[in-house]
């Protein structure tokens, strides 16, 4: 226990800012006689009652990216702990009145990419419910107009768990992106500075990421039988 | 963006289509998004596609979201944070 603390605490000293952007992480000052107390002068206490106010209720959001994240509930809990202990020891860093949100998301997004990637891509841990390379191709061959009304209609009919499935099959960038944008509805600026990539990039992602999407969710729907053979399908 | 064409908005369907992501995600300029609003008015086939579109998110929206995270990981969390605080504090008036 002691060694964890130490290792804990030695975490918070090392901790380093966040480069400016959109998620700020420039200390605010108040104007002298201003009369607030400044993120300079707040005790370890206060800057611990404040954050849990404010960054806490996430927990649940940050959860959910987390489950997205690591495909499971034991590892998106340590991800999710280990994100609010960074974002805590880093708190102080953080300016008031800017995006907590997108800030928390991309600590969680940093910590998933450090800690947790390496270890899922080992043979046992991943592979079988990666996205067929045929599938790809052929999602971005899709010269179609994606979905038709019958298709999406069948989609409607899925079980939660499929659409789950579908996202989970993408290739992690393009499933983080999507998942952002249209889960957790942030803007492109946002993502970018999330994921640490310029704007192009997200935008670029998001295109493959939600064509890839609709032609998986369109087999699986197939599959189910759930749209009558020779509806929808190639042209 | 500088897409002309002769479709209503003054905007080629093409166009239209391939734009239509990021006129959903609400990220067009001003003069983009209000051409793409115009043509969708009068495109029937490009205003079904928006919607199918617009569908899709919606479902990905609500199944792929929502997860609730189990009371203990509340409390870890707090517990947590609450050993860092003794923690930190105990540094710092030991840093004196």
């Amino acid at each position: 226990m002691t060694t964890q603390l130490a290792r804990e605490s030695a975490v918070i000293r090392a901790i380093r800012p966040l480069p400016s952007g959109a998620i700020s992480s420039k200390p605010e000052f108040a104007s002298a006689g201003g009369g607030r107390i400044t993120v300079a002068e707040e005790t370890v206490e206060q800057r611990r009652a404040r954050f849990e106010r404010d960054a806490l209720p996430y927990l649940d959001q940050l959860y959910a990216a987390g489950m997205r994240m690591t495909r499971n509930p034991s590892d998106a809990q340590d991800l999710v702990q280990e994100t609010y202990v960074k974002a805590f020891a880093a708190f102080h860093q953080f300016t008031e009145g800017t995006n907590l949100k997108a800030w928390l998301y991309r600590i969680l997004t940093n910590t998933f990419i450090n800690n947790y990637r390496k270890k899922q891509r080992q043979p046992l841990e991943s592979g079988n419910e990666d996205v067929e390379d045929w599938q790809l191709a052929r999602a971005e061959s899709h010269t179609s107009r994606g979905l038709r009304s019958a298709e999406m209609e069948a989609l409607d009919h899925l079980p939660d768990s499929d659409v789950k499935d579908a996202l989970q099959a993408l290739p992690e960038d393009f499933r983080l992106a999507v998942y952002l944008a249209d889960v957790e509805g942030f803007a492109y600026k946002e993502i970018a500075e999330i994921m640490g990539t310029p704007i192009g990039t997200v935008m670029s992602r998001l295109h493959r990421g939600r064509k890839q999407l609709q032609v998986l969710l369109g087999d699986y729907a197939r599959e189910r039988g759930l749209i009558p053979a020779g509806v929808g399908g190639e042209a | 963006m500088s897409m002309m064409g002769f479709g209503p908005g003054n905007i080629d369907c093409d166009d239209v289509l391939g734009e239509l992501f990021v006129y959903l995600d609400d990220e067009t300029d001003d003069a983009t998004r209000s051409r793409i609003r115009q043509h969708l008015e009068a495109c029937a086939p490009c205003f079904r596609q928006y919607g199918l579109e617009q569908d899709v998110r919606a479902l990905v929206a609500r199944c792929c979201g929502g997860d609730v995270a189990p009371a203990s990981l509340h409390t870890r969390v707090r517990v947590r944070l609450t050993e860092l605080t003794v923690e930190t504090t105990h540094l710092e008036y030991r840093a004196d």
